[in-house]
């Protein structure tokens, strides 16, 4: 494959023709600018897009967002949707981090307000929440709560005191999947979750505090209560070991039956099966409890923020709501527009966010005129963005766009480039204060291991995708 | 013989593993794994924990990412790592093993899953069996 095989569309998008290669059911779409469709040849990203592209069922076309790297059967940033509800369903497609996602936190208080307490502040939060690996939450739950969780999501949560009524109205989906099924979650799963449940993990998740540095179109912060200087809270993290664990269960399961339902691919991490099979129905409510456990997850967290704000800033620290919860890694059934007619989809997002524009019902009611909150988490030292979705993305993909900075440096190149105690210096001296579970893990979250989430941003608002807030 | 060596990857870690037998290159994908896990704990004298594994997969590739992905749930969840194995049984389709290994305060790395992106057990030029496994952490 060479740049000379795609055809421009616009100078953020580029498509490569199903008459590429022979097995493709669908063409295969990039967004990003020529350089960064050339820096994509770096690795795999691009040929398993083309992979993407082979899925029964699958309609209109495959597409990758700017943030695209390499991943497991889909690329990181890959879009696909299939017929419901025949069309397959794979596991690939949504990633082993079931409903890793995003949450903003909106407080009362600017920068000026919060800055003599803020290391104060991260210190408690650090404390509250515990990060890094093998480190287990506060709460322990035993089995009959686990399933609770599994089935109802922040509900649970919000029920059991670890939230406020209204929370759930700004998550996606309510956080909470109708279609969970515990007993489609095998008891390795649980074992896994049940000590985790408030808890971040490592890597590239993290919870910080950040403070909205420029405002890009007042009607829609506006909507959104944000505003210049205002200090906002981001979680970033999804359903630790218990949603690991189901994708490799049911990864396994659908590898195995795939010569059943008479499909072949080029790549096993594809697997997948009818959505209509029983595996493929058990896979997608063992998912679903997966997606509800991750919620729950960020409920907690939010739980312990707001608790480390209240311990160290007292009532002077104010109120801290819920903007907006989306996930990145996720399978939705949902309605969109082919060929003027509306149809019934089963859409795959692995490492790319719905981004519903203004007036779909299923937007939280204050912002529905404005477009659905996108939440883009950027490295650390670099900007983060709340991004608005818009009638472009459900015309053109699927009401999705990008997820965050994307990885370009592997962990071990940023570790051999960076070391972890220079790099907490050099973010203290730009009053970035990290409270990180090890160097080393730090070294391999260094900015300069991920993509510009300022051209990232940029390329999905020119082609129309998303809108920048803030 | 066996040897077990981490290559670069975007975003994750691909290990490539190498053993002279079936047995030599499951011992060493198993190490591997471990040694990521928490580096250098296989150096150590004891190994105290002991549990049975059973494994059936349709080929020898898809055995050996699902024997690694058995032994990570286990990990995953008691906090033990494993370092030594004794096969019972292991063909192309079924491995019966007992493994042992160590309790571990934390881990140095939280491997997500053992994928099976690019793992293919071939017999090399060498006559040794070899793959590159790849871990989502």
């Amino acid at each position: 494959m060479e740049i000379k095989d795609f055809k421009k569309i616009s100078d953020v998008l580029w498509e490569i023709p199903k008459s590429f290669r022979s097995d493709m059911l669908v063409p295969a779409r990039v967004y990003a600018t020529e350089k960064m469709l050339n820096d994509m040849f770096r690795d795999r990203s691009l040929g398993q897009l083309v992979n993407v592209a082979v899925l029964p069922g699958i309609v209109k076309h495959a597409m990758v967002m700017p943030d695209a790297h390499e991943g497991y059967g889909f690329p990181i940033g890959g879009v696909a949707a299939t017929e419901y509800p025949d069309g397959v369903i794979s596991p690939g497609g949504i990633g082993y981090d079931i409903n890793c996602g995003v949450r903003l936190l909106k407080s009362e208080l600017n920068l000026d307000e919060i800055k003599p307490r803020l290391n104060e502040l991260a210190h408690d939060m650090n404390r509250e929440i515990p990060s890094g690996v093998g480190r287990g939450g506060r709460l322990k739950l035993n089995a009959a709560q686990i399933d609770q969780v599994l089935k109802k999501g922040v509900k649970w949560m919000i029920q059991e005191g670890y939230g406020e009524n209204d929370d759930k109205n700004y998550i996606e989906s309510g956080g909470a999947l109708e279609n969970a099924d515990p007993n489609a979650v095998t008891d390795h799963a649980k074992k896994r979750g049940r000590d985790q449940l408030g808890t971040m993990g490592a890597g590239n998740h993290f919870v910080e505090i950040d403070v909205i540095d420029k405002v890009f179109e007042e009607e829609i912060a506006k909507a959104f209560g944000l505003y210049e200087n205002q200090i906002v809270v981001l979680i970033h993290t999804g359903s630790r070991g218990l949603g690991h664990q189901i994708a490799t269960d049911h990864i396994r399961v659908m590898m195995n039956v795939m010569p059943k339902y008479g499909i072949k691919l080029p790549d096993n991490e594809l697997a997948c099966a009818p959505l209509s099979s029983p595996e493929g129905q058990n896979y997608f409510n063992a998912m679903a409890a997966g997606a509800n456990f991750a919620w729950s997850n960020r409920q907690m967290i939010t739980h312990g923020v707001r608790r480390s704000w209240e311990n160290t800033l007292g009532t002077s620290g104010g109120h801290l709501k819920i903007l907006y919860d989306v996930a990145h890694n996720m399978a939705k059934i949902e309605e969109h527009e082919i060929d003027g007619k509306k149809k019934k989809l089963i859409i795959h997002r692995k490492g790319a966010t719905r981004a519903f524009g203004p007036g779909h019902p299923e937007i939280t009611e204050e912002y529905r005129d404005v477009g659905q909150p996108v939440l883009i988490p950027g490295s650390m030292g670099t900007a983060s963005y709340v991004l608005a979705g818009t009638t472009g993305a459900m015309e053109e993909s699927f009401g999705s766009c990008c997820h965050g900075a994307g990885r370009m440096m592997s962990r071990h190149a940023a570790k051999r480039q960076v070391q972890g105690r220079d790099l907490f210096k050099e973010l203290e001296r730009k009053g970035i204060h990290i409270e990180a579970g090890s160097m080393r893990g730090l070294a391999e979250e260094a900015p300069l291991a991920y993509k510009d989430v300022d051209e990232v941003c940029d390329v999905v608002d020119r082609a129309g995708i998303a809108k920048k807030s803030g | 013989m066996r040897s077990h060596k981490i290559l670069g990857h975007i975003a994750d870690v691909r290990l490539k593993v190498e053993g002279d037998s079936l047995e030599e290159l499951f011992t060493a994908a198993l190490e591997g794994m471990t040694d990521i896990i928490k580096n250098k704990i296989c150096n150590a004298d004891e190994f105290p924990v002991e549990e049975k594994i059973e494994v059936k997969s349709s080929n020898a590739t898809n055995l050996l990412i699902d024997f690694l992905s058995e032994i990570l749930t286990h990990s995953h969840i008691d906090h033990n790592v494993f370092c030594k194995i004794e096969f019972e049984e292991l063909t192309e389709n079924s491995l019966k093993a007992n493994i042992q290994g160590i309790k571990v305060d934390g881990f140095d790395e939280d491997i997500k899953a053992v994928t099976y992106h690019e793992a293919n057990v071939v017999k090399n030029e060498k006559g040794n069996y070899e793959t590159v496994i790849v871990f989502d952490i």
